[in-house]
């Protein structure tokens, strides 16, 4: 059985910052626009994480916006 | 010659088929016969008019320190509760080395609001291993546990500090995954872990450093031993949880082990949260994969006093202001006449009475006993005072301790969640018994599922219920031994009266080390409870039986 | 609309008895999702656009929520 389409995510590697994640999960988007797209889609993380800005490594970070 | 017969009940045997009327044979812990039973028992449980089921699973507790002084795991016993599941969301009291206690404490504080005397006064901490931990509190249970490990404290005892600060290395992992293996071996029944819970100072907890590789590399050891994945996701952000099941799904199947995440809420505010979460459990299920959503019975409380500021208060914007101010400050403001004039008229022009009358005033805290459990609508007209008035000075008279409880403001509504607790699919659990000690009460579950999803609305037959919570819950954490009534099975047993079992009021009680308090409920509608064999609560009380066991 | 903006707000009960804050944002494609803030998120939010209301909060844009005091 397949499975409905969902949500794309990606998880951060080692010491990924979220510049390199943007990077990587969004190759053709320039950075500063990418990295400010996967805020918009990951306030989960950026909204309330001590210290502010730390990525973990079991998080799921969205690639794109929920999908209708 | 049995040991003890129970007599002439309704015989719900686990197995979700239809009851019957019989009787229950139990021989050296096991049940022995079930249905007409001839011959003599030392001890004769009469159970005309009531059911007689297995007992009951809880598969989501916090219990682990709490059985260091009390092996009945109170007042989960007496609900009916024969077996917990403690060690749940990456935290358990083993393995931990000495020097690592003082961090998990810290953990532990944070989830289960357990005073600081609970870890100093209560228990002698003379173990490091998983084995210790389970010899320590098997000295006096009387009820079975079967325990988590937690991939948190796995992961410190590895690491160190570096496990809330970095991934592991392929080392580390492969250390882990030894340590995992020897904590499976001492009798834990899975791993869990924790992708929300914080330490008390804020700072994610060990297991969220981990990249999924490590997961996927402790999920291979549970695969040796067939054993359970348990996460903690996200609340109440769908697509979160849905890529959370997603990855369940993955390691369930790659490893072919049970998983289960909890909890899974309803909420109006996000309507499709739960129903969109189940769709997709289905789908992996239909692969072949094990996912089970864990769901409470009980609806969520607000909970609040005038001690910090609170979002209730989020539609008053001044309230919020006068809340926020240093303590001193806030008391000033809230004895000024034209601030409280301005507050109480925020409320409406009834003074509160319908945006506030049915607070309820707890006790616990400083509220004046003979107002505990009175609505503040009551309190104010005892008072003579406009409800939001009435709030304002009531806490003002006791250091602004008094804490006032907004009931049923979440997952409570019975018609869409009846449904969903009868899927086959999903997994009643998560009561969190033992944790959020004095924010409200974590016991009872159980009998809100017969009260309200039986009883009131009809969302699930008697047998369907007790299967959900013995034999199904067995089957899913692979209890080969628990769950039904069956010749050659522990002899856990709960005889109760299906017109009145319910999860009873809750209260609060000073039975904490150092008389700390917790919010508990007492049992309703439970006659008498048999944990392997031996009569551990009958007529309202416990008894001296101490036949609990870890029972993996 | 190039970014995400808030659509509504609204209290509701946490898994551990606090009140958090339920925030609804549009994103440009027209889909809205919700983002669960712990009650000292909420609160800071609320103040920091200057919400006499919860209700208050839609047309906020979604970088309010990352602001500090």
């Amino acid at each position: 059985m397949s499975l409905s389409r969902q949500r794309r995510f990606v998880t951060p590697g080692p010491d990924e910052t979220v510049e390199e994640l943007a990077l990587r999960a969004m190759p053709d988007d320039p950075v500063p626009e990418a990295v400010d797209r996967i805020k918009s889609w990951n306030l989960h993380i950026f909204a309330m994480r001590r210290p502010p800005g730390l990525l973990l490594g079991s998080d799921v970070v969205f690639v794109e916006p929920p999908l209708s | 010659m049995f040991d003890v017969i129970v007599r002439g009940g309704l015989v719900v045997d686990g197995s979700g088929t239809p009851g019957f009327r019989g009787d229950v044979g139990i021989k050296d812990g096991r049940i022995a016969a079930v249905g007409k039973v001839e011959g003599e028992a030392r001890t004769i449980v009469e159970a005309g008019g009531r059911v007689v089921a297995p007992g009951f699973i809880d598969p989501h507790t916090h219990f682990d320190v709490q059985l260091l002084w009390d092996g009945a795991a109170r007042p989960a016993l007496e609900h009916g509760v024969t077996c917990i599941v403690p060690g749940n969301c990456s935290l358990s009291l083993a393995p931990i080395r000495a020097p690592d206690r003082q961090r998990v404490v810290g953990m532990f504080q944070q989830i289960e609001e357990m005073p600081p005397e609970a870890f100093t006064t209560a228990f002698d901490w003379n173990w490091e291993d998983f084995a210790g931990y389970r010899a320590a509190i098997e000295k006096s249970l009387s009820i079975n546990v079967a325990p988590l490990v937690g991939h948190s404290v796995i992961r410190l005892w590895v690491m160190g500090p570096a496990s809330q600060e970095r991934a592991a290395t392929s080392e580390e992992i492969t250390a882990m995954q030894a340590l995992l293996r020897e904590c499976l071996d001492a009798g834990a029944v899975g791993l869990s872990t924790s992708f929300v819970d914080v330490d008390e100072n804020g700072r994610p907890v060990p297991s969220r450093f981990a990249q999924f590789e490590e997961l996927d590399a402790l999920s291979a050891v549970l695969g040796e031993y067939g054993r359970m994945l348990q996460v903690v996701p996200e609340f109440y952000a769908t697509d979160i949880t849905i890529a959370r099941i997603d990855q369940l799904a993955e390691l369930s199947l790659k490893h072919n082990i049970p998983t289960t995440f909890s909890p899974l809420f309803d909420t109006m505010a996000v309507p499709d949260n739960a129903t969109r979460a189940i769709a997709r459990v289905e789908e992996h299920f239909a692969r072949g994969a094990r996912v089970w959503p864990q769901m409470q019975t009980r609806p969520i409380d607000i909970s609040f006093s005038l001690l910090r500021p609170s979002l209730f208060f989020a539609r008053w914007p001044r309230w919020v202001r006068v809340l926020r101010q240093p303590l001193d400050a806030r008391e000033t403001a809230l004895r000024d006449p034209e601030t409280v004039a301005k507050l109480i008229a925020d409320t409406g022009p009834d003074g509160g009475e319908h945006s506030m009358g049915r607070l309820i005033a707890r006790g616990g805290d400083a509220c004046p006993p003979e107002l505990v459990g009175k609505t503040l609508s009551e309190i104010a007209k005892i008072r003579g005072q406009a409800p939001a008035q009435a709030l304002i000075d009531l806490s003002l008279e006791n250091g602004l301790d008094v804490a006032f409880l907004s009931a049923s403001q979440g997952h409570q509504m019975t018609d869409r969640i009846g449904p969903m607790l009868a899927n086959d699919l999903v997994h009643i659990g998560a009561s969190d018994g033992g944790a959020h000690l004095s924010s409200f009460s974590t016991y009872g579950d159980t009998g809100y599922l017969f009260s309200e999803f039986v009883r009131k609305a009809g969302a699930m037959s008697l047998e369907k219920a007790v299967a959900k919570i013995t034999g199904e819950t067995a089957d899913i954490w692979g209890l080969k031994d628990r769950g039904r009534l069956q010749p050659g099975l522990a002899a856990d047993v709960v005889v109760f009266d299906p017109e009145h079992i319910g999860r009873g009021e809750e209260r609060p009680a000073f039975d904490m080390p150092g008389d700390g308090m917790r919010y508990v409920r007492s049992a309703e509608g439970i006659d008498t409870v048999l944990v392997n064999g031996e009569v551990a609560y009958t007529a309202g009380a416990y008894t001296d039986a101490r036949a609990g066991k870890v029972c993996v | 609309m190039s970014e995400a903006v808030i659509v509504s707000a609204e209290i509701v009960a946490g898994h551990d008895g606090s009140a958090e804050l339920l925030v609804r944002l549009r994103h440009p494609n027209g889909v809205e999702g919700p983002i669960v803030l712990d009650e000292e998120t909420g609160l800071k939010l609320m103040r920091n656009c200057g919400a006499t209301h919860v209700d208050d909060l839609a047309g906020q844009s979604w970088r309010r929520i990352l602001e500090e005091n």
